[in-house]
């Protein structure tokens, strides 16, 4: 088995092993996206002839996944350093990017997992969702939402030395910009100044780049600049994550 | 002792500080290839510090080190295979079995599975191979570290504190599995804080403190330098102090505990002479240990 295998199975495990990896990953959002779809059942969105879950889940959709890759990676990193697993892995000849590329391949699998079991969720009869036939764009923003993101869990894991920690810095940031990105609350609906400030958000570009998948809301332009604009905060957080890097808490 | 070989490790005048402390001050030892040999010392003496340089995992501020023939750092593919470490935090995969975990190991080598139940077997875990990391005792704990250290069958194993916090008996069994190791011919480093074990283990030791050598030499030999001697321990009242320090052979008489203690480097002599004196039976002879040269250079009082 080579070494990058061995590790993605190792991450997976212990994945799928915690139940509250699972809960928060699954269904904690589910929740979420039953919660609002039933809210909002057979109401349409005023001149779209659309259903509000057509919204609805691309908004619950972007925030699982943010979270699950944030979460995912800098648990992993922070427990990885802590129980000294990092040195374990910097004495065998392995090198570091397979230990991200294993962290790597299982967050884009949980992604492409959360992708699957929410629309399918809200595309039940109860809540009927109807994905547009543009829906495979959502594919490429799956990816780069998952990447992004996990450049952004590097930098919390190397910044945090405790499970408080790393959930503290992570909720502190996903959830404001859960909020701010319009995954729960349309932007449209809110002050044009805040609109301007969720454009500093990743978080953002995923909830319209899958919003523009899934309903075809907005142009295409729009969400090429979402892919770019993901592609840019991934390059910006991996820089980042790559400083703040540590093998161990000593040097 | 000779060692046929080049040594397996060379360091010389290394050292490193962390602020004002020093944690290793000039440090230069040489160990050769299949040499036991043992770290010992008081709390923050720089025992971690010193092996985690040789293991390459922290920098010096100055000397060098070889080890195998080679810098250990900028980090050294080539020589990372030959070395086995366990930190002394034991480091396991998150909520994986202890089978699991030396799965992965193995295969941060580039071997298969097979090799990890080999090591699983060879530190007696196989019955142990399916629970999970969490959950196994502190003895399995410490020999699945081992295991972990051993999968690739390295040429030079460091050992951080391997037998803390273990009962006597896990201490015997995994002394006599480090013994194995050495007779297979594997160089072993390691820091304990047993000295009973590290006289028995050792072919070497070196004695740190505040971050410098304080002695280094075999256990035999370090004991018989000391001039610590046999001490000999009479119920008092048996025969006086003055008259015990009259005796062929005695260098110093001590009262302990309600004992009369004699120090002696001919015991022979001094039990001959004591015939008569006191009752033979009730002599006990307690030839010098490890840990008295230990307290002894440490500055802590004679036991
Ligand atoms: N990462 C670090 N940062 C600052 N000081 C350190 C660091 N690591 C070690 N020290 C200091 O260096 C000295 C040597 O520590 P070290 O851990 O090497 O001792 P040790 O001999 O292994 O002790 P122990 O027997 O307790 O394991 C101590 O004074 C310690 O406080
Ligand atoms: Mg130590």
């Amino acid at each position: 088995m080579s070494a990058y295998a061995a590790l993605s199975r190792a991450v997976y495990k212990a994945a799928v092993r915690d139940a509250t990896t699972v809960f928060f990953t699954f269904a904690f959002p589910l929740i979420f996206l039953v919660i609002f779809a039933l809210i909002f059942r057979n109401q349409e969105v005023a001149d779209t002839g659309r259903g509000y879950v057509d919204y609805i889940a691309p908004g619950v959709l972007s925030w699982g996944l943010a979270n699950a890759a944030l979460f995912g990676v800098a648990f992993t990193l922070m427990q990885w350093r802590n129980d000294d697993l990092l040195r374990i892995i910097r004495l065998s000849p392995t090198s570091i990017w397979s230990v991200i590329g294993s962290r790597y391949v299982v967050a884009l699998g949980i992604g492409a997992a959360q992708c699957v079991l929410f629309v399918g969720v809200a595309m039940l009869p109860v809540f009927g969702m109807r994905p547009d036939p543009t829906w495979p764009l959502a594919i490429p923003i799956m990816l780069l939402a998952v990447t992004a993101f996990l450049a952004l869990g590097l930098i919390v894991g190397s910044a945090a030395n405790t499970p408080e920690a790393v959930a503290a810095i992570a909720n502190c940031v996903v959830v404001p910009m859960a909020f701010l990105s319009g995954s729960f609350y349309p932007l449209e609906l809110m002050p044009t100044w805040l609109q301007e400030v969720s454009r500093i958000l990743p978080m953002r570009y995923v909830n319209d780049g899958l919003t523009y998948a899934f309903t075809g809301f907005g142009t295409m332009a729009d969400y090429l600049i979402s892919c770019a604009a993901l592609v840019v905060f991934t390059a910006v957080f991996a820089v980042v994550g790559v400083r703040t890097f540590r093998w161990s808490n000593d040097s | 002792m000779s060692f046929i070989d080049s040594p397996a490790i060379v360091l010389d005048a290394v050292s490193k500080s962390y602020g004002e402390v020093r944690a290793v001050d000039e440090i230069s030892i040489s160990i050769g290839r299949g040499e036991f040999f043992g770290l010992l010392g008081p709390n923050g003496a720089g025992k971690t510090t010193l092996i985690e340089i040789v293991e390459g995992l922290r920098l010096p501020d100055a000397g060098t080190i070889t080890v195998l023939g080679r810098s250990p750092a900028p980090r050294n593919l080539d020589l990372l295979p030959l070395i086995g470490v366990q930190t002394q935090r034991s480091a396991f995969f998150t909520r994986l079995t202890a089978r699991e975990h030396l799965v992965t190991v193995a295969a941060l080598y580039g071997l298969p599975p097979a090799t990890a139940e080999k090591a699983l077997d060879l530190v007696g875990l196989t019955g142990s191979g399916d629970v999970r990391v969490t959950k196994i005792s502190g003895g399995q704990r410490q020999r699945l570290a081992i295991a972990s250290t051993l999968v690739h069958d390295p040429e030079v194993v460091f050992l951080d504190e391997p037998t803390a916090a273990l009962d006597p008996e896990a201490r015997r069994d995994l002394g006599q599995m480090l013994r194995n190791l050495k007779a297979i011919g594997k160089t072993i480093v390691y820091t304990t804080h047993h000295l009973d074990e590290a006289q028995n283990l050792c072919d070497r030791v070196a004695i740190l403190s505040a971050g410098r050598v304080l002695a280094l030499d075999s256990p035999r030999e370090l004991i018989a330098r000391s001039g610590i001697g046999t001490r000999l321990v009479i119920p008092a009242g048996r025969l006086s102090p003055e008259q015990a320090g009259t005796l062929d052979g005695v260098n110093g008489v001590a009262v302990e505990d309600g004992m009369l203690v004699l120090r002696t480097a001919h015991t022979a002599r001094v039990l001959a002479a004591l015939d008569g004196a006191a009752d033979l039976d009730d002599v006990e002879t307690r030839p010098a240990t490890l840990e008295d040269v230990y307290l002894e250079l440490i500055g802590a009082p004679q036991a």
